[in-house]
């Protein structure tokens, strides 16, 4: 199958690797056919590109990537959507792939939204945007910024000037 | 902001056709149930923080922002991030 994007160009795709979100996401419930798409000069980033609006992109990243004991609390409401059962926690890895969508702002630090992660169930291809209950995790958790790399540090006596 | 102190099995009302009752109080957290008419969407406040940063995220993103992005998050967790994702879907030509 083909789709012309608007961010990747047209697209040739497997129509097995579409997720389908029966909710669509908050803020788009119309949306409802998503791919992940992975490129090899920005990984760990997955995007998520929409296939029925061809400007439509997320941008994402695995919730381990950024918070290793990352752990799942979703409602059995969502359980249900995914075709899970309601009474345990699915595995991360093996059976879904969670994935924080993530929101880059001029100005300031990029965030990811780890309260309401997109859970895609690997098996039968259907996925949600669950917001977590009880949960620590914040919808705008910072991820490390850019251009305050390695700073030098003029402070802390490892600079060559020395204070009489 | 009205403050209300409430026990369980005791209710609040808005308007004529809005009720909040407290069903059940536990350490550090209470069960509420909203009576409200279909037109008026009951809504816990996290899917209206997620919505708004959806929308904030589904904003385009220069290529370099992300590139550096990436080369960050590698830096930080380099043996993390392999994602099976199944099948995948290939760009046919760079962006």
């Amino acid at each position: 199958m083909q789709f012309c994007t608007r961010h990747f160009g047209t697209i040739e795709y497997d129509p097995e690797a579409v997720f389908q979100f029966p909710a669509g996401l908050p803020g788009f419930e119309d949306q409802r056919r998503f791919l992940p798409l992975q490129q090899p000069n920005v990984e760990p980033i997955v995007f998520l590109q929409s296939l029925d609006r061809p400007d439509l992109c997320f941008i994402t990243l695995p919730v381990q990537t950024i918070e290793p004991g990352y752990r799942l609390s979703i409602s059995a409401e969502d359980l249900r959507l995914l075709g899970l059962p309601e009474d345990r926690q699915p595995e991360m890895g093996k059976q879904v792939l969670c994935l924080a969508i993530v929101a880059v702002a001029e100005g300031r630090p990029p965030t990811a939204n780890l309260l309401a992660p997109v859970v895609l169930n690997l098996e039968n291809r259907r996925a949600v945007q669950a917001i977590l209950s009880d949960s620590p995790y914040s919808h705008r958790h910072p991820l490390p910024a850019g251009g305050q790399e390695d700073p030098v540090c003029s402070s802390c006596g490892a600079g060559p000037a020395k204070r009489s | 902001m009205l403050i209300v102190r409430r026990r369980a099995g005791q209710a609040v009302l808005i308007g004529d056709q809005v009720e909040i009752h407290v069903l059940e109080i536990a350490p550090g957290r209470v069960k509420l149930g909203v009576v409200a008419p279909r037109e008026i969407p009951v809504l816990r406040a996290e899917v209206k923080l997620t919505r708004e940063t959806n929308l904030a995220a589904a904003q385009a993103v220069p290529a370099e922002k992300l590139a550096e992005l990436a080369r960050r998050l590698r830096k930080e967790a380099p043996a993390r991030g392999a994602a099976a994702l199944g099948p995948a879907g290939e760009p046919s030509e760079q962006p």
